[in-house]
């Protein structure tokens, strides 16, 4: 049998770790901040205003929405911003020069994206457990939630770094797909608050079961059966993974 | 000296056809084990495209290409596993110290974290940039630069060397430094492959030559015999050189080739 090389890939893990910590002021602490500052805003001022849903404060409902949104937003920029750069200085020419497989190669954009998601989303939850009276319906699904979150949108991340051809491309992905999606997908309100039309174009946009998986982990309430969401996320995450191999086997905008 | 017996790099009809332009048009080569081979040619004439060809980066449309009898595109992980690439444009984290990207350039390859860290601390002070392990990439001398690229590319003491262009940009003392090196090198029983502008380079290094123009090879053999081959009159250079075989072969005049000099493929 083949032997697998392990340690190219722990290395390659590494890399991505060194990249994102190095710069922790600029990948790490933002993101926490603004989660921060919309817990003050929502919570402590605008949130009074507004009333509860599903008997919760609004603070609480939105909490999970959040984070979610931190993780989001995170593992995306990490994968893309990594790869992107890659590909700008050519340095992932070096790594497919490597005696490494696409499967170890991806899986470590992943890993960092994933590492970085969960960094920035368990601070939040962390933070918001100190300042609101938050509690947990299951650690555990929590945790995956969070996790299957973030392969998603890292997968996602490394196929919009090979599909731009300029930073202007990859920002377009991020502000006319990823943030539209991510601000209607329920992230600030329940679906059920909606008019009937806005409430079914909501079951076109993916980022709403996701939103209202992780909201059932941490709050045990959402808008869809637990299936429903549970089917979707496994299978976002599955598949927008298994895509970013396939472009990475082909070689698409990597090998000519 | 060269074992015949057993191939390092064979390829045999290589193609590669980019849209409308054919970059590589048939081109068969065998490079024994622990030869130094010297791939000459003007710009365009396809040395780079066979390069990545080699290293799994350039995918050819058709033919085949094996490194120690593993075939580049099957057993691309094995074969990869042989070579240590410098390319010609610099494809490195311009942001990691010097250190990390020897030691992560050994990482990737499987050594250990004890053994990378020996052989970049080895090959640092060999390559006299130990003083700036700390400095981040893109910090260096465009001298300093191309140093790393080669250290980084023996880092995992590859039974075959690819250089780029290796001394394009380097000062005549960096230039001889970088030649003893890779005698020694090839001493040892490295397969090193080496492109280059400066004929007088692959005259004084190369075992054979060959020279590349228009995506084909048009010549190839070792220097002395091509010399023989084709300088028996006076020309403008030097009677006698690889380089006149080379303005000969490709067609070039001296003037027209003062450029390559100091150009790029």
């Amino acid at each position: 049998m083949e032997k697998i090389n392990f340690r190219g890939f722990l290395t390659l893990v590494e890399r991505e770790y060194y990249r994102f910590f190095r710069l922790a002021v600029q990948t790490i602490f933002p993101p926490i901040i603004t989660t921060l500052l919309f817990i003050l805003i929502f919570g402590y001022s605008l949130g009074e205003k507004i009333q509860t849903i599903n008997n919760l404060p609004y603070i609480l409902y939105i909490l999970p929405g959040l984070a979610a949104m931190g993780v989001i937003s995170n593992s995306f920029s990490n994968s893309s911003t990594s790869l992107f750069m890659a590909r700008m200085d050519r340095s992932i020419e070096n790594i497919l020069a490597a005696p490494l497989s696409h499967l170890q190669i991806v899986g470590s954009f992943v890993i960092g994206g994933v590492t970085r998601g969960l960094v920035v989303g368990l601070t939040t939850l962390i933070v918001a457990k100190v300042m609101t009276p938050l509690t947990f319906s299951s650690l555990l699904g929590t945790l995956l939630s969070l996790v299957l979150i973030s392969v998603t949108f890292s997968s996602l991340g490394i196929i919009a770094a090979l599909w731009s051809e300029d930073w202007d491309h990859l920002a377009t992905f991020t502000n006319f797909v990823i943030t539209p999606f991510l601000y209607l997908g329920g992230v600030f309100y329940s679906i059920t608050m909606l008019p009937p039309f806005w409430q079914k174009v909501s079951y076109f946009n993916p980022i709403w079961y996701l939103v209202d998986d992780f909201r059932r982990q941490v709050l045990g309430i959402g808008d869809l059966p637990a299936w429903q969401s549970q089917l979707v996320l496994w299978a976002l995450a599955l598949s927008t993974f298994l895509m970013a191999v396939r472009l990475f086997q082909k070689g698409w905008k990597l090998i000519h | 000296m060269p074992d015949t017996s057993r191939t390092a790099i064979s390829i045999q009809a290589l193609k590669k056809k980019y849209k409308q332009v054919e970059a590589l048009r048939g081109v068969d080569l065998q490079i024994p084990t622990g030869e130094f081979f010297g791939l000459l040619g003007p710009n365009g004439a396809g040395k780079t495209t066979l390069i990545k060809s080699i290293v799994g980066l350039v995918r050819a449309t058709s033919g085949t290409l094996r490194v120690f009898d593993y075939d580049v595109q099957r057993d691309y992980l094995k074969a990869k596993a042989m070579i240590g690439l410098s390319p010609q444009e610099p494809n490195i984290d311009r942001y990691f110290t010097v250190r990390r990207t020897l030691e992560f350039q050994g990482g990737y390859y499987g050594l250990s974290r004890k053994e990378r860290r020996r052989r970049a601390t080895e090959l640092m002070e060999q390559f006299g940039i130990a003083d700036k392990e700390n400095d981040e990439y893109w910090k260096l001398s465009g001298g300093l630069q191309k140093r790393v690229l080669i250290a980084r590319a023996l880092l995992t003491s590859p039974k075959i060397l690819i250089l780029d262009e290796p001394t394009a940009g380097v000062d005549v003392e960096q230039r001889h430094e970088l030649w003893h090196h890779l005698k020694n090198l090839n001493k040892d029983g490295t397969t090193i492959l080496l492109t280059t502008h400066y004929i007088d380079e692959a005259e004084e290094l190369c075992n054979r030559v060959a020279i590349m123009n228009r995506g084909q090879i048009v010549e190839m053999g070792e220097p002395k015999t091509l010399i023989r081959k084709y300088c028996q009159e006076q020309t403008k250079v030097y009677p006698g050189s690889l380089e006149e075989v080379f303005l000969k072969v490709t067609g070039k005049s001296i003037h027209e080739d003062q450029s390559l000099k100091n150009g790029k493929d």
